[in-house]
């Protein structure tokens, strides 16, 4: 395992590249490029604001942001599932030609979504200014929430990854699976306003704390929970070096298979 | 001191049939085996002594690209082992990872990267690489715009600059015009003089005799023949025009 992790590292160069690739690439072409980076959070914003304001008006002040604070570290985790399902099989041609690290692959997808989500708060922090949120000190607290996160994200990337290379059909019902899992997610609603018997499942949701940490943060300007928070980094800490073992058991036989 | 050690090596591929079964074929025969078990490779042993030349020959499908491949660690053993001592670098194909919307100069970033070569020993090796290109101006276009050659110069120029202690190559000497091919053989030459140690597959046995110093002659996953490489040249060349007559 040891010994994975430090060849993984040994090809840190190579894993830099991919995400610049990725970051670079994607609005390649485009007229705004780089710049789309951060209109797509400012465009999805001024939509929920226009759509919460005055299309459907929500009891909880500034839903908007209430919104935006969980939406954001939710479109990196789901972002970086999905993409990650299909980074292996996307990259057959180089897998099959060339040695490294395979792990490289579904860590860049985490990676360049991780960039995304950190590049997104230029617009978010604005905007919860606009909207006379009171930043606190409690926002020192973000760094450590996202590294418990980004566990979990790797966790379930490095399973979807080699998963799909086996089995193709993961890749769709992925899609499916994380759509239901959006919803039982408190991202649109807070645990709060649900009823008891539903916020007793809620609790097993590994993204619910999640959410909740990002909110206190950001949007009620309070510390979050940190016995849950230092439970969870090492719970899924622990998943995440479990998918890596199951992950590397894997991966060698993943340039015959696709 | 043995550069590359193959012991007892077995490779089993899984060969799919590809014909597609509806619902109640699937239902019906589902224990059925599906998956017939070919063995590519069969009991393989081979010691590659620092410094040596060897080559691969043999038929189509008789196993070449996949020793390569395993002794890369592309491929995973399904028995045995491979032991290597230093760094490999391998010619598969050439320019695997280029990404076409990038400049031939990101794109030697990018794929010595791949290698295993850190942006430092990359820039010291720049120089050499876009002067062993040939490509001139077109180093900055994206290389979406490149011809098929320019393609495969630049990627053999990244590989061969990757200064490994082994090189294993597949069938890629025969890129670009005569001139390229010639300078891309000079460069093995050189490598061979500084005791790199080379793994080199060929349908060739001239180019076997020319390059190499040892052969091995596999048939049907197995090593049919081994030496030194003019004999073991010499007896396929024999062998394959029994065939053709």
């Amino acid at each position: 395992m040891w010994q994975r992790i430090k060849e993984i590292y040994q090809f840190r160069e190579m894993l830099r590249h991919l995400v610049a690739k990725e970051l670079q690439s994607r609005y390649k072409g485009s007229v705004l490029g780089f710049l789309w980076t951060f209109f797509n959070p400012l465009l999805m914003l001024v939509v929920y604001s226009v759509v919460f304001s005055f299309v459907m008006r929500s009891e909880l002040k500034d839903y908007a942001m209430f919104l935006f604070v969980a939406l954001l570290p939710w479109n990196y985790l789901s972002a970086s599932i999905m993409q990650g399902a299909a980074s292996i099989v996307q990259n057959a041609a180089l897998v099959k030609k060339v040695y490294f690290p395979r792990e490289v692959l579904p860590l860049a997808v985490v990676l360049t979504n991780l960039v995304n989500y950190v590049l997104s708060l230029f617009i978010l922090i604005p905007a919860l200014l606009l909207f006379q949120i009171q930043l606190t000190p409690a926002l020192a607290a973000f760094p450590l929430i996202l590294l418990v996160q980004t566990f979990l994200v790797a966790g379930l990337t490095f399973l979807v990854a080699v998963g799909n290379v086996f089995f193709r059909d993961l890749e769709h019902i992925t899609g499916v699976l994380i759509t239901a899992w959006f919803f039982m997610t408190p991202v649109l609603y807070g645990t709060e306003s649900m009823p008891p018997q539903l916020q007793a499942i809620l609790v097993w949701n590994p993204a619910t704390p999640l959410m909740e940490a990002y909110r206190a943060v950001f949007y009620y300007g309070r510390w979050p929970d940190w016995t849950l928070l230092g439970w969870l980094g090492l719970a899924y800490l622990g998943f995440c070096l479990l998918s890596m073992v199951v992950f590397s058991y894997f991966q060698r036989s993943v340039a015959e298979e696709i | 001191m043995i550069a590359v050690e193959v012991k007892d090596l077995w490779k089993k591929f899984r060969i799919y049939h590809d014909r597609s079964y509806s619902l109640k074929e699937t239902l019906i025969f589902w224990n059925r085996q599906r998956v017939e078990d070919f063995w590519a490779l069969k009991e393989i042993n081979l010691a590659v002594p620092r410094g040596t030349t060897m080559g691969l020959i043999g038929r189509n499908g008789s196993g070449k690209s996949t020793l390569l491949k395993v002794v890369s660690r592309i491929l995973h053993p399904t028995q045995g082992g491979v032991a290597v001592n230093g760094r490999v670098s391998t010619l598969l194909e050439l320019g695997a990872g280029f990404h076409p919307d990038f400049t031939g100069l990101e794109n030697i970033y990018l794929n010595a990267s791949i290698l295993g070569l850190s942006r430092k020993e990359t820039s010291r090796r720049l120089e050499q690489i876009v002067e062993f290109a040939e490509l001139g101006d077109f180093i900055d276009n994206p290389i979406r715009n490149y011809s098929s050659g320019m393609y495969v110069r630049l990627g053999f120029a990244v590989a061969v600059h990757v200064e490994p202690d082994i090189l294993l190559v597949d069938e890629v000497l025969a890129v670009g015009d005569l001139a390229f091919q010639e300078k891309c053989l000079n460069r093995i030459q050189a490598m061979q003089e500084r005791g790199v140690t080379i793994v080199l597959v060929s349908h060739s046995p001239k180019q076997v005799e020319d390059l190499c110093n040892y052969a091995v002659w596999l048939d049907q996953g197995q090593i049919c023949r081994e030496g030194p490489a003019a004999e073991v040249a010499g007896a396929y060349t024999a062998f394959m025009k029994s065939l053709a007559h």
